[in-house]
This record gives C-alpha cells, sequence and structure tokens, in this order.
C-alpha cells in the first residue's frame, strides 16, 4: 500500500491508509481524509468514532500504525512525526482550549508565540510589534486594539486570535488550520459569526479542517465531509450540500436518533410543580414563571441575559434579595443547596469540566457524591452498594466507560455529561434544572441525554432547560419562555415555532417595557 | 481561595480517546499496577532487611528495643503526618503543624514548671489553644480567602516567636509531672504505649476519610471545590474544619513528644514537620498511588523513622539521614508521576 508517488499533489492534506490501534481495539482502521485546497473540510463522527485519534495523530500527539500523510504534496514521514514535525509541514492546530494567555495584550500572545521584533539595543520593538500586529488584526476582522488584554474579547473573537497567531506570518496559502471543536464553548450567535469570518477566509484561500459537535454549523460552513463511525470512514461528501440528517445517519449508522421535537408528546401533568413570583437576584429583575409536573420548560436567553443565574438561584446557589417561589404547594425558599436538595432539585452547570466534574476521581465516586448521606446509613459507606448503583446507572444511561472504578477523566464528554445527569436523575429529582444541558456534546450522546430528559419528564419531574441552541430548546421543550434584561419577555408553545422562528425571538432586541406573556396556562 | 497543589502524580490527563481507556489500562501491566501500590512498602522492607544485615548496623539495629526506640520516638511524626493529611486531602496545605506542636509541648511543660498547673490542665489548655489556632488558621483560608500556604507559613513564624520568648529560648527540663514522662516510656506488648495512640488515631483517620460522607466530601472538595458545592457539599464549612482537626492533633502531638522527651524547646517545629510531610507525599504514592490517604502515610513514616535509625547505627553523620529521605522523596514522586503519565498516554 505504500506507493510514494500515489499522493495528488492537488490536495492540501492527503491522509490514506491510517491505522492506529490500542491495546485490542483499533481506534482508527484504514482511515482517509482529502482536503482540497481552500475549503473548509468538516470531520464528523460521534463518541469513539476515531476522529480525535486522528487529529492527535495530525498534531504529532500519536503515532500511527499505518498509512501515509502528504501535506501540499509533501510525503511526511510518519515514523517519527511530532508537534515539531507537524508544524513544519504546515499543519496549524486550534483547539477547544485556545492556549492564550489571557492577562496578557494580544500583541504579547503573538510575541511569545512567533518571538519579539528587537531593537538595535536588542530590547523588544514594540512599535514595530504593534504595528504588525495592528495590520493582522485588521486582516482578521478583529476590531481591538492590539494591547488589548486577551481576557476583554469576547469568546468569539479569542477564538479568532487563536487562529491569527496560528497562521501568523503566512498568506493562508500554504497552511492548514485545523480547528477542534472551536465553537463548543462560545453561544450560538457567537459561533455564527466566527464561522463566517473562518468561511471567509476559505474564500481567500485558506485551508481549514474543522471538527464540531455541532452538525448544523458544520453544515453551514464546510465544503466537504468526512464521516467516521468506529474508527473506520463511513462516508466523504464533496460539495454535495447533505442535510442533517443525511450526516446523522452515517455518523449512527442506522440508529434511530430522537433529535426530533416531541411534539404532541408532553407528559404535563398540568399540575404546577414550582411557581415564581417576581424573582430579584443579581442579574434578574423581577422574574415569573410557572413550571408544571412532567413539563420540560426552555429558558431561552443570550449571554448575560440572566439565564444561568435563575437556574442557580432556583438552586439555592445565591440567595434572592426578592420575589417568592412555592414547590410543589409549599414555599421555597432555600437556604442553601444542601436544602434545594433535601427538597427535590438537581442542577447540572453548564460548566461541566470546571463545576460539575472530580476528573481525577473514579466515574462511581463522581455518581455517589451526590447521595453521600443516603449512602451512609450503616456508619460505613457501602463500597459495593456504591459499585452496583453506578453500574445499574451505566446501564441504563448507556455510558460508554470501562467501569464504574474508571477515572472520569477517561471518558469523551459526552459520556462524562451523562455520568452528571446521571448523578442527578438517581435522585429522583421532582424539578430538574439544566444548564446548557448538551454544550460540548456529540449528537449520538445528546440523543441520550434528550431521551433520558424527557423519560425523567413522563415520570413527573418537572424539567428547566436554559440553553442558547435554540435546535435544542425546539427538540427538547414543551414551551419555551425568553429572559431578556432580567424578565420573562415572551413565552412560545415550542410545537409553534420552528427553530429559526426561535432564533429570531431570541435575538429581538429587548427591552419591551412591559413583559408581554402570550399565554399562562399549562400546556395540554 | 489559592489551592496547593495535587498530591504528586494525580496530574489530571486531558482525556484520552473514548473507547480506547479498557485497553490502555489492560496494557498497563499487572506488574505494574503491583509495583506502583506496593513499592514504597517494598522499599521499606528492603531498607529494614538491608540495615538488619548491614555490618556496621546489624547488632543494634534488629534488636527489639532499637525497634522499639524507632517507633516510639517516631510516633509524633506520624501523627503530624495524619494532621497534615486533612488538610491536604482538601486540597489545603497547613504549614503551621509543627509549630502548634511545639507551642502545646512548651506550654505544657511551662505551666506545670512555671506556674504549677496540675497535669490534667497543663495538658487541656495546649490542646484548647491549637484548636484556637485552627479556628484562627481556617478563618483566614475561607472567610478572608488568604492563600493557605502564606496564612500557614506565617502563623507558624508567629507561634514559634511567640514560643521563644515564652520559653526565653531556654529547654525546659525540671518540673514536668512525672507521670506524665512514665506514660511516654511505658510500654504495652513490647511497643511504647504512645505506638498505640498513633495506632488508634490513624485508625480513626482511615474511618473519616473512607467511611464517612465527610471524608468523601474532603476528597471532592481536592479534586474540584466548584463541582464540591454544586452537589450540596458545604465547603467552606468542612475545609475550615480540617485547619481545626489538624491542629488538635498537632496539639496533642506535641503533648505525646513531651512524654517522651520529658523536656521542650521551642525550637523543635520544623524539625517534626519536613520528616511528616515526607512520610504523608511518600505515602501518596502508594496503596491508592495519586492520592493522600492513612495506610501510605503510616508506611511512610516507618520508612522514614528506620532509615534514619539505621543510618544513623551505621555510623553515619546527621546530615545523611537528611540526604537519603530528600533522594527517596524526590525519586518516588518521580516514579509515581513518571508511572502516572505513562498509564495515561496512547
Amino acid at each position: 500500500m505504500n506507493d510514494p508517488t500515489s499522493a495528488a499533489p492537488t490536495l492540501a492534506l492527503d491522509v490514506r491508509g491510517v491505522s492506529k490501534q490500542f491495546g485490542g481495539t483499533k481506534a482508527l482502521d484504514d482511515a482517509s481524509l482529502a482536503v482540497r485546497p481552500g475549503t473548509v473540510h468538516g470531520l464528523l463522527g460521534g463518541n469513539g468514532s476515531g476522529k480525535s485519534t486522528l487529529i492527535k495523530i495530525l498534531a504529532g500527539a500519536y503515532r500511527a500504525d499505518a498509512g501515509r500523510v502528504a501535506v501540499f504534496g509533501r510525503e511526511v514521514a510518519l515514523r517519527d512525526f511530532n508537534a515539531a514535525a507537524a508544524a513544519e509541514a504546515g499543519l496549524r492546530f486550534v483547539h477547544q482550549d485556545l492556549g492564550l494567555f489571557d492577562d496578557l495584550s494580544i500583541e504579547e500572545n503573538f510575541a511569545l508565540d512567533a518571538g519579539y521584533p528587537l531593537n538595535s539595543a536588542r530590547g523588544v520593538a514594540w512599535k514595530e510589534l504593534r504595528a504588525q500586529v495592528a495590520r493582522v488584526l485588521e486582516e482578521y476582522e478583529l476590531d481591538a486594539e492590539p494591547r488589548t488584554p486577551v481576557r476583554d474579547l469576547r469568546a468569539s473573537d479569542r477564538t479568532m486570535v487563536a487562529i491569527a497567531r496560528a497562521l501568523q506570518g503566512d498568506d493562508g496559502k500554504r497552511l492548514i488550520l485545523v480547528l477542534d471543536e472551536p465553537t463548543a464553548s462560545l453561544a450560538a450567535h457567537e459561533s455564527q459569526g466566527l464561522l463566517d469570518r473562518i468561511r471567509r477566509r476559505a474564500d481567500k484561500g485558506q485551508t481549514v479542517v474543522i471538527v464540531s459537535h455541532r452538525l448544523r454549523e458544520v453544515l453551514s460552513v464546510a465544503d466537504d465531509f468526512t464521516v467516521l463511525r468506529d474508527g473506520v470512514v463511513q462516508g466523504t461528501l464533496r460539495d454535495e450540500h447533505p442535510t442533517e440528517d443525511d450526516i446523522v445517519a452515517l455518523m449512527a449508522g442506522g440508529l434511530t436518533v430522537s433529535l426530533r421535537p416531541t411534539g404532541s408528546q408532553s407528559h404535563t401533568t398540568g399540575r404546577p410543580m414550582l411557581e415564581v413570583e417576581d424573582l430579584r437576584s443579581g442579574p434578574l429583575e423581577g422574574v415569573s414563571l410557572t413550571v408544571h409536573e412532567g413539563e420540560i420548560l426552555g429558558v431561552a436567553g443570550l449571554v448575560g441575559s440572566g439565564c444561568s443565574s435563575l437556574l442557580q438561584a432556583l438552586f439555592g446557589a445565591y440567595r434572592p434579595h426578592g420575589g417568592t417561589m412555592t414547590l410543589a404547594g409549599e414555599e421555597y425558599a432555600p437556604e442553601s443547596i444542601g436544602e434545594a436538595m433535601d427538597r427535590g432539585v438537581a442542577f447540572v452547570p453548564e460548566d461541566r469540566v470546571h463545576e460539575a466534574a472530580f476528573m481525577d476521581r473514579s466515574v462511581r465516586e463522581n455518581i455517589a457524591i451526590a447521595m453521600l448521606k443516603e449512602y451512609w446509613t450503616t456508619k460505613w459507606m457501602h463500597r459495593p452498594r456504591e459499585d452496583r448503583r453506578a453500574s445499574e446507572l451505566i446501564d441504563r444511561f448507556h455510558i460508554k466507560v470501562d467501569g464504574p472504578g474508571s477515572l472520569f477523566s477517561s471518558m469523551s464528554g459526552g459520556n462524562q455529561q451523562k455520568v452528571v445527569v446521571a448523578r442527578w436523575l438517581q435522585r429522583e429529582p421532582r424539578l430538574l434544572l439544566l444548564d446548557e444541558p448538551t454544550q460540548g456534546v456529540d449528537v449520538m450522546s445528546r440523543a441520550d441525554i434528550y431521551a433520558t430528559i424527557r423519560d425523567s419528564a413522563k415520570h413527573g419531574t418537572a424539567v428547566i432547560v436554559a440553553s442558547s441552541d435554540m435546535s435544542e430548546l425546539h427538540a427538547l421543550c414543551d414551551r419555551v419562555v425568553f429572559l431578556k434584561q432580567g424578565r420573562i419577555e415572551q413565552e412560545v408553545f415550542a410545537g409553534q415555532l420552528d427553530v429559526d422562528g426561535l432564533t429570531a425571538l431570541v435575538l429581538r432586541e429587548g427591552p419591551t417595557p412591559t413583559p408581554t406573556t402570550l399565554e399562562r396556562t399549562a400546556t395540554s | 481561595m489559592t489551592e496547593t497543589s495535587a498530591p504528586p502524580s494525580a496530574t489530571t490527563a486531558p482525556a484520552p480517546e473514548p473507547g480506547t481507556a479498557p485497553q490502555r489500562k489492560r496494557r498497563a501491566t499487572a506488574v505494574g499496577h503491583f509495583f506502583e501500590k506496593f513499592a514504597l512498602l517494598l522499599l521499606t522492607v528492603a531498607v529494614f532487611v538491608f540495615f538488619t544485615f548491614f555490618p556496621a548496623s546489624s547488632t543494634a539495629f534488629p534488636t527489639a528495643n532499637n525497634l522499639s526506640v524507632i517507633f516510639g520516638s517516631q510516633a509524633v511524626i506520624a501523627l503530624i503526618a495524619i494532621a497534615a493529611l486533612f488538610p491536604l486531602v482538601g486540597g489545603r496545605f497547613d504549614f503551621s503543624l509543627g509549630a502548634v506542636a511545639a507551642m502545646s509541648q512548651t506550654l505544657a511543660a511551662g505551666l506545670m514548671a512555671k506556674s504549677g498547673w496540675p497535669l490534667w490542665a497543663a495538658i487541656l489548655l495546649p490542646v484548647l489553644l491549637s484548636s484556637l489556632v485552627g479556628i484562627a488558621n481556617g478563618f483566614f483560608v475561607t472567610r478572608m480567602e488568604m492563600s493557605p500556604f502564606v496564612t500557614t507559613l506565617g502563623m507558624a513564624m508567629l507561634l514559634f516567636g511567640i514560643n521563644m520568648w515564652y520559653t526565653s529560648g531556654q529547654t525546659i527540663i525540671t518540673g514536668v509531672d512525672p507521670a506524665i514522662v512514665k506514660f511516654g516510656s511505658a510500654r504495652f506488648l513490647g511497643l511504647p504505649l504512645v505506638v498505640y495512640v498513633v495506632l488508634v488515631v490513624a485508625a480513626i483517620a482511615w474511618y473519616v476519610f473512607t467511611h464517612t460522607p465527610y471524608g468523601r466530601s474532603l476528597y471532592a472538595i481536592g479534586s474540584n471545590a466548584a463541582s464540591a458545592k454544586l452537589v450540596g457539599i458545604p465547603v467552606e464549612r468542612n475545609v475550615w474544619s480540617t485547619f481545626i482537626v489538624s491542629s488538635v492533633i498537632a496539639g496533642v502531638a506535641g503533648i505525646i513528644q513531651l512524654s517522651r522527651l520529658g523536656s521542650a524547646t521551642a525550637s523543635a517545629g520544623n524539625e517534626i514537620l519536613f520528616p511528616a510531610l515526607a512520610a504523608v507525599f511518600l505515602g501518596a504514592t502508594a496503596f491508592t498511588p495519586g492520592f493522600f490517604n492513612v495506610i501510605g502515610t503510616l508506611v511512610g513514616a516507618v520508612f522514614v523513622s528506620i532509615s534514619v535509625s539505621g543510618l544513623t547505627l551505621a555510623g553515619a553523620s546527621g546530615w545523611a539521614s537528611n540526604v537519603f529521605n530528600g533522594l527517596a522523596l524526590l525519586i518516588a514522586v518521580g516514579l509515581s508521576t513518571y508511572l502516572g503519565r505513562r498509564r495515561r498516554r496512547g
């Protein structure tokens, strides 16, 4: 299979027959990837599909067992390929963690990567650096001063700075930009802006490979697609404009995916579970809402609109300074998170890594941590029972992991999120609060998590989902309320509008003077 | 809140490619796992065997009397090590434990020698004062959100200074109640009584860490305090309490030290703290590699004490034991970090 002349010089990146084995299983089996110059190429696949392995091989982090890679027609030696060789070959990576120094200025972030320009006294030529960086910023459509600290930029601009830094000193013709989940931590409208700019770079000749869990976004920006499943390439689509369903079918391989709206399947009984009246806390300036038994209520809002604050206030993380709440007919004013939990409230936070995970602990411990008091009935922590319980939950939620003893960090993001959801659902909460429940989660795990949430609602749990992803709210919720400037501005049944309609509503700039509520009755 | 670094090999690797974890685990052979878990124990046995047969120490080292002396004199180090575990498991560092022990030791001696207090009161007051130090440390670290390292370092220096003032730099030798010295030299089944005190404290600590929600919550806080808060763990209260528990144990350790020596010096603090910390970090490389644990800490303390004793009996100078322990710590932590990293790589 090693024919040295077969690398077509017209391809920017030509990966052929790459295999990688971990222990007994093939993470990649004879995988190929053909990226045309000046195109955006989407690399797609679910959990364990091998796309991360492929990226890591290209980045020089893993060594391939077999296969060949050519960059702009030039064969690279995979045998002793490492990060430096990858950079030398013209591959540039921007990972989900951007690797920027947040406290330093944009210009220093550039200079730390490429070296500081020096003046005659061997000191830093700041003026020269500033001029250089200003030119680059303009080229990359960044409206910022070189001296601005990276911390002060909006999230999508930070990503753009990382991209510009990765590509600095090149006109874009000789480098391949690999973006690994560039939008995973961005709100929907921010990521669209970023993707537009990436698209325009590609139109100017930049070659881009993009890995993302957000299918809709990749579909909007990419020309070609390669879809992996179980380490095998399932399909390569060139200029075919596939639909989301086409891609999902390739990724899932015949599995049905419940990403479609529930529509008339609502499980609500109409009995109010939580009633909030004029809640004031932080950015919240008088929120009133009701969620019913078995109902899934979506809260839509832009970043800073107070969605997260709302959920945290409901969970007792902050003491609101005004308003009343009623949970299942009784007054509800949690003084602490512990009290909220005792009252049957559960909360899946937005930032899995920083606010939900115990990365270096086992899956069993990550699950049991929300049930310590319940497990401690006999004056001992009952390890076998914890193990049994964890194994049950792993089965029930289709979590792909070796066993309850495996480290939490050994799982993929989607499975980590399932563990966090399982941690709370084992408590059989009356009120389940979810903040961006599928951010950075692949499409297959997302389907599993949606099914889990719906099942929980079916058993009478009231669910509140805050999300910036309108397709998520559309697929999952019975009813959606819009939070703008600390108030509920609008309310619709999810079935009444399509995704674009919801997006239009959330983007429409407030502030309308009085909250207008379409309907305040329970869904039937 | 500033947190101390995680234990040596607990570095969280980026999530590896999903679906490959089982294979990688299998690749790390059973031998490797065994070695990683029990390396410290095997090393301790090896050091023991070495000094038993090494000509220079073979006459004095392996005698029941010497072993009893070793364990007795190192009981205090083991107690301080267990004390240090509490904040460390919760991700915080307590540097003041040596000074707290020294304070408790000198104050107890001074109260008896200078002020003529009865034994019970001369023990009770220093232990109560130790708990106050813990309350202060916890207050600074949780409520004031001060760095634990700097806070407890400052507290250590403060206590050391007060100690020097209280004793005027002198060693308190006379006036200590003979009853406590008798307790310090008493034996049961061939071992000093104080060793049993250590074992009881260790057993309680083990139970607390592994079998109570409180102990489990500490490991969770040490892993990720923000996550711990959002699963309903009272993070601030529990972290605060670790400083109180550690200071009280250190206070008791000071009393034990007084019972062993029958005298008290103000400057004794750091001589206890460093070997104790060595024992804790050595212990974190064993049994549950990467995590602070009670059993590992005890083995670490035994390792430190027999190596010191063996070297001394073999005629090595005073500096040799420090060099040996320093190297042992560097090698143990280096090895467990390396093994941990290799285990997580593809």
